[in-house]
């Protein structure tokens, strides 16, 4: 299992009023994040893969799992494809 | 700095400002430059941020309105005048950011750089034209100037509209409108040359810190005292339940 990890030397984040915003050091562009992209972002701490990750943001939301394990996988590419992820 | 009409400036911390200008360049621009320009990037070499903002006083705070030229910085100022709130500064505040609790606004020039129409919309007091050929002439607030530093309470971003309305802005939205300031901002990168982490560390700062909001008013003379009556509410009223 993959276990997902922010590349915390590639970014800088700040929380502001309920958004967390994140700007990623190479190319300054900035990710607002809120409601459930926000709560994905906080569930990323290296101790989980997706599939967990989909299980427990499913728990939070009261949501069954397939319904959002597409666009949790799209978003998790999103943050990749942005540079704010490492390899765990 | 050179500009491109014939003047050029130097500066050497401790020896002030020398001003070198051709025989054909406009002394009259000269000030011009020394006020703005020159004045916001002595600023920044000293350590102060420089915002492209004009403001008043009122209550020990300073509430400050930016936006791009020709935004109406400088005649909301002076309309404000007209209603008893005195010019903290005009085109560029400048901000000291070395009490990390507060941000600490210091008073500009005590003069406006209005045109002939905002001149009649506010009642300013008229001086001396600015330049040869910038239209506008230099003017007096009504309700005098503030000469003490002093917090600064509120960053209103001008915006032209149908409707009179103050809108909060909220979120990540604060960190991305520091982003589009003018040449104060351009000053700033050039001579401090942050890496991209301190800038955000500094806008999350000024974003934190300090409340925002949208000031939405009509670009029309006709309406202007609709829209000096919404800014002094939200001026007075510090923003509490100010509506359109």
């Amino acid at each position: 299992m993959e276990l997902l990890v922010k590349a915390r030397d590639r970014f800088s984040e700040t929380e502001i009023d309920t958004e967390i915003v994140v700007m990623s050091l190479g190319s300054g562009d900035f990710f607002s994040l809120t409601g459930t992209a926000r709560a994905i972002w906080e569930l990323i701490d290296g101790t989980r893969g997706k599939d967990a990750l989909v299980t427990d943001l499913a728990a939070s939301y009261c949501i069954a799992e397939d319904e959002i394990e597409g666009e949790v996988g799209a978003f998790l590419d999103q943050l990749g494809r942005a540079g704010l992820l490492a390899s765990g | 700095m050179r500009t491109g009409s014939g003047h050029a400036f130097h500066y050497q911390p401790g020896a002030g400002v020398t001003v070198e200008s051709s025989s054909e360049a406009d002394p009259a621009e000269s000030a011009l430059w020394l006020s703005g320009s020159v004045y916001a990037a002595v600023a920044v070499l000293n350590g102060f941020y420089p915002v492209h903002a004009s403001a008043v006083a009122h209550n020990g705070q300073v509430h400050a309105f930016t936006g791009p030229s020709g935004a109406g910085k400088s005649t909301l100022v002076a309309g404000l005048g007209q209603r008893g709130l005195p010019l903290f500064c005009d085109d560029t505040m400048l901000l000291d950011l070395s009490d990390p609790a507060r941000i600490i606004a210091l008073p500009g020039h005590k003069r406006l750089k209005l045109t002939n129409e905002a001149l009649a919309l506010t009642g300013a007091a008229e001086q001396e034209p600015v330049g040869s050929d910038t239209g506008k002439s230099y003017a007096l607030s009504r309700a005098g100037t503030a000469v003490q530093p002093l917090p600064l309470a509120r960053l209103a971003f001008l915006e032209a509209g149908a409707t009179c309305a103050v809108e909060p802005i909220t979120g990540g939205e604060r960190l991305l409108r520091l982003d589009d300031d003018h040449y104060t901002l351009a000053y700033y990168l050039e001579a401090r040359q942050p890496r991209r982490e301190e800038l955000f560390k500094l806008r999350t700062r000024l974003a934190q810190q300090l409340d925002m909001a949208r000031l939405i008013r009509p670009m029309d003379r006709g309406r202007f005292a609709e829209s000096l009556d919404l800014a002094e509410r939200l001026v007075r009223g510090n923003g509490q339940g100010v509506t359109g």
